[in-house]
């Protein structure tokens, strides 16, 4: 390492060039900030890179594969469809590049100056960048903290192999796996799994927890599972994973003590999120940290020092990309003197599974846990026109919702087009709607909107397409 | 943030900016005054309504603004990091926590430093309204929901001619009417007269004048009002219904009506009881000039206990049935001065210099027998100036 001998002056620099990063950069860029945004890797970060666009390419390529059986029906005629993950590659890869370039053309018109290399804090206005055998030296004013996190594994996993794998390598295979394991309970373990039994893998699924989901979700989620031949074990411990040749096994711990081994062709496993906060020198500063060693911030993801915030994976919190792209802008706007506030408590949660999930809100045990009276509407999405004619019958629309004052608390959906509708259901509870809030407006005929709009009217047994509740036939 | 003119109260719509208590990059706390201003009846003062750092002043020393406008920009005080958990876990989230305004109410209250938690809602389902965090930060929150129903104007009893020259009715005006009605609409007003022998206090006066020490008549009133005063402190009171008692009040602040080109305006002299003649007429004649040149503060129009209307100077009436100053028990009303003839105790027709007085009080505190004993004593002590060593302390 060589150290420059010239200090350059900056403005704010931003370290971490993700989601939340470069939405920071432009938005303070657009507020007249003089903006230099840090990357060791690529712009884009895990989101675009590795993780939800990757995985969105998987999803969306094995929802319209499934699909090729319903419009044979339909009529359109067609040869035999091969499903090749070749070719998907490079499709991916063409997309990935193309968003990437997308984000940098973007920096560059607000004039967001990016660096390459790894940063570290040298003080509190200070901070080196190394690169390769260069090393520069900026002074700053202010900075924001956007490093992401990394993936951490349970103990006797042997991932050094081509077929034990961490989640964003299953996105970069070729072939199908002839035999698939999963080890996870969160939202890319079951994307994975719904994707890899579309394809034809035959998967088996280790859950070590709950989901975290409303119990209806849940129990619907295992139905479609089942339905779609996921072999699921419930509540068991991974032990090891190792690759002999073409098979890996897996061993765990069952519920009642039991150590179980299995076999397959393929292994993945889902990791939990931790801060990467190892090298970028921030233990120099004594930044206040959380219980957990996440960096602790203030409503606005100001940390402990005043002219450092931090946003996304560094702080606790979902491990989302929506969540760092708040306290991204946030943070610029803060900068910039304007008053502002993130506040998570709506924020969705969403699995591009098949059939997809998205949720916000209370669930209807959260509720009931808070103390509200509560009541809830469960509307099958099979009663709706267009689930019938586009043949997305699966799946149904929740509400929970509060007895006493008509207060909806909770949104809960599984179905064809869940991930844009939840959007509604979100700006709802920001409003504090309450139930008629959601059934005066109109809603487009024939479409998803109304499994919405009919589940917040069942809340009061009005829904057309539901049949009456026993009370009401009884009179 | 915008430091904006707002109405500080006697309905007034413009200002003049009198000068700057402060520079650009000063650091102020909430509540220090930065600008004074003048109205067009009175010097105030605009406080920062906020702890920070005076970044620009939008008007200058000199200029007249309406109402609403800014006058300087502030950035808050760098706020320091709170340390506070700022992401609950989303399942922990708890009943109270709902926050029930939508996003654009908050970031109007978060934008004015409210925290939002604390402002009560007025709408449906205790749903927080922009309204609410206005009221909030005007300090008129929540307890007192009231709903001034202006009454609609159905048609104007006869349509305005065309040729019809307007004068506008608003400013101080529109204030003087509204206080106006207010009373009327809550006092029950009762209003007796007496008339009072002003000879020997004239004589007296010349006496003094002779002697180097000019008082007026007007000081000798409100001396002699507050020697009344003490005796009969119920006019120097203020009802309050809701506790259900008089709350007499501990000092005589007499409030001078006076007549200026923009309308009736009421300075008050604190404590007259405390203050000698001298001092009386000196506050009198400082507070009637710059009532004139509508250079009175907040402070000085503040606080009156007894309102005195001497209209005697303006040479006219003999009467009035004046409207008592909210939430004051009494008014007394001086009129003109005139010689006339009248029968003494050895029923000679005799020429002397008689006054009238109104006086108005409140008959829900008082009734007639202690109002006419108030201004027997009133009278007494104008006949005789001498009887007025009798009350020194």
């Amino acid at each position: 390492m060589v150290v420059g001998e010239i200090t350059e002056d900056k403005d704010i620099v931003v370290i971490g060039g993700g989601p939340g990063g470069y939405h920071a950069a432009i938005r303070a860029a657009s507020l007249g900030r003089q903006v230099t945004l840090i990357e060791r890797e690529d712009v884009g970060g895990t989101c675009l890179n590795k993780g939800c666009i990757p995985s969105k390419v998987f999803t969306h390529f094995a929802q319209e594969f499934k699909k090729t059986k319903h419009l044979k029906e339909m009529g359109m005629e067609f040869g035999e469809v091969v499903a090749n993950l070749s070719s998907l590659q490079n499709y991916k890869n063409k997309k990935i590049t193309q968003l990437r370039a997308g984000v940098e053309s973007l920096c560059k018109a607000n004039k967001v100056e990016i660096v390459k290399g790894s940063a570290s804090f040298l003080s509190e206005s200070r901070i080196g960048v190394e690169n390769g055998h260069e090393f520069s030296l900026f002074n700053f004013k202010q900075a924001i903290v956007a490093t992401g996190g990394e993936f951490q594994y349970p103990d006797g996993i042997e991932f050094d192999s081509d077929r034990v794998l961490k989640e964003k390598e299953i996105f970069q295979l070729e072939e199908i796996p002839e035999e698939l394991i999963i080890y996870g309970n969160d939202y890319i373990s079951l994307e994975v799994a719904t994707i890899f039994s579309i394809l034809g893998s035959r998967v088996t699924l280790i859950l070590n927890g709950e989901f975290p989901f409303d119990s209806a979700i849940s129990k619907e989620l295992f139905r479609q599972l089942k339905k779609q031949k996921v072999n699921v074990i419930k509540n068991s411990t991974l032990q090891a994973a190792s690759q002999a040749e073409a098979k890996v096994t897996v061993s765990m711990e069952k519920g009642n003590g039991e150590i179980v081994s299995i076999e397959g062709s393929h292994f993945v496993a889902s990791g939990k999120v931790k801060p990467n906060l190892s090298d970028i020198g921030l233990d120099r500063l004594r930044v206040e940290l959380t219980e957990e060693d996440y960096i602790q911030t203030d409503r606005e993801g100001r940390t402990s020092i005043p002219n450092i915030w931090a946003i996304g994976d560094v702080t606790e919190g979902p491990s989302l990309a929506v969540k760092a792209i708040k306290q991204g802008k946030a943070a610029a706007e803060a900068m910039a003197g304007l008053e502002v506030e993130v506040d998570l408590q709506f924020v969705p949660t969403v699995v591009q599974m098949s059939p997809p999930i998205a949720c916000t809100g209370l669930t209807e045990e959260e509720a009931r846990r808070a103390g509200y009276s509560v009541t809830v509407c469960e509307n099958p999405v099979r009663g709706n026109g267009y689930a019938q004619l586009t043949d997305e019958k699966d799946g149904f629309v929740k509400v929970v919702s509060d007895s006493e004052t008509d207060m909806i608390l909770g949104i809960h959906m599984m179905g064809k087009g869940a991930v844009e509708l939840i959007t509604s259901g979100v700006l709802g509870l920001e409003m504090a709607a309450r139930d008629e809030d959601f059934r005066f407006p109109l809603y487009p005929h024939p479409s998803m909107n109304e499994s919405l709009l009919e589940a917040v009217e069942g809340l009061k047994g009005d829904a057309v397409h539901m049949p009456p509740r026993k009370e009401e036939l009884a009179r | 943030m915008e430091v904006k003119l707002h109405d500080i109260g006697e309905g007034m719509t413009e200002a003049n900016i009198n000068h700057f208590l402060v520079k650009v990059g000063d650091v102020v706390r909430a509540d220090q005054p930065l600008v004074e201003v003048q109205t067009d009846k009175m010097t105030a003062e605009i406080p920062a309504p906020f702890s920070g750092v005076i970044k620009e002043f939008t008007v200058s020393e000199g200029e007249t603004i309406p109402v609403g406008s800014t006058v300087l920009l502030m950035e808050k005080e760098q706020k320091q990091y709170g340390g506070e958990r700022s992401f609950p876990q989303t399942t922990q989230v708890l009943k109270k926590r709902r926050i029930l305004a939508s996003p654009y109410t908050r970031k109007i209250a978060r934008e004015n430093g409210i925290n939002i938690e604390e402002v009560v809602g007025s709408g449906a389902g205790g749903r927080i309204l922009d309204e609410d965090i206005f009221l909030y930060m005007n300090g008129e929150s929540q307890s007192v929901p009231v709903p001034v129903e202006e009454p609609e104007t159905i048609a104007p009893a006869a349509p305005i001619k065309p040729d019809a020259e307007t004068i506008p009715f608003r400013g101080r005006r529109k204030q003087i009417a509204s206080k106006m009605s207010q009373s009327l609409r809550t006092i029950p007003h009762c209003t007796h007269f007496e008339e009072v022998d002003v000879t020997n206090l004239l004589a007296w006066k010349d006496t003094m004048k002779t002697g180097g020490k000019s008082i007026s008549v007007g000081a000798y009133f409100i001396k002699v009002i507050s020697v009344c005063l003490k005796e009969f402190p119920v006019f120097n009171a203020r009802l309050n219904e809701q506790e259900e008692c008089v709350e007499l009040q501990s000092h005589h602040n007499i409030g001078i009506a006076v007549d200026t080109e923009e309308g009736l305006i009421v300075p008050v002299i604190k404590q007259v009881e405390r203050k000698t003649m001298k001092d009386i007429h000196g506050e009198m004649k400082e507070l009637t000039v710059k009532a004139q040149e509508g250079k009175l503060t907040m402070k000085d129009i503040k606080g009156g206990t007894f309102t005195v209307s001497n209209v005697g100077p303006l040479n006219g009436s003999i009467g009035a049935t004046p409207i008592i100053n909210e939430p004051e028990v009494a008014l007394l009303a001086f009129h003109k001065t005139k010689k006339r003839p009248m029968v003494n105790e050895r029923d000679e027709i005799v020429v002397r210099s008689m006054m009238n007085v109104s006086m108005s009080f409140d008959h829900r505190v008082v009734d007639g027998g202690t109002a006419v004993k108030f201004t027997n004593r009133l009278r007494d002590l104008i006949e005789e100036p001498q009887s007025m060593l009798l009350e020194l302390m």
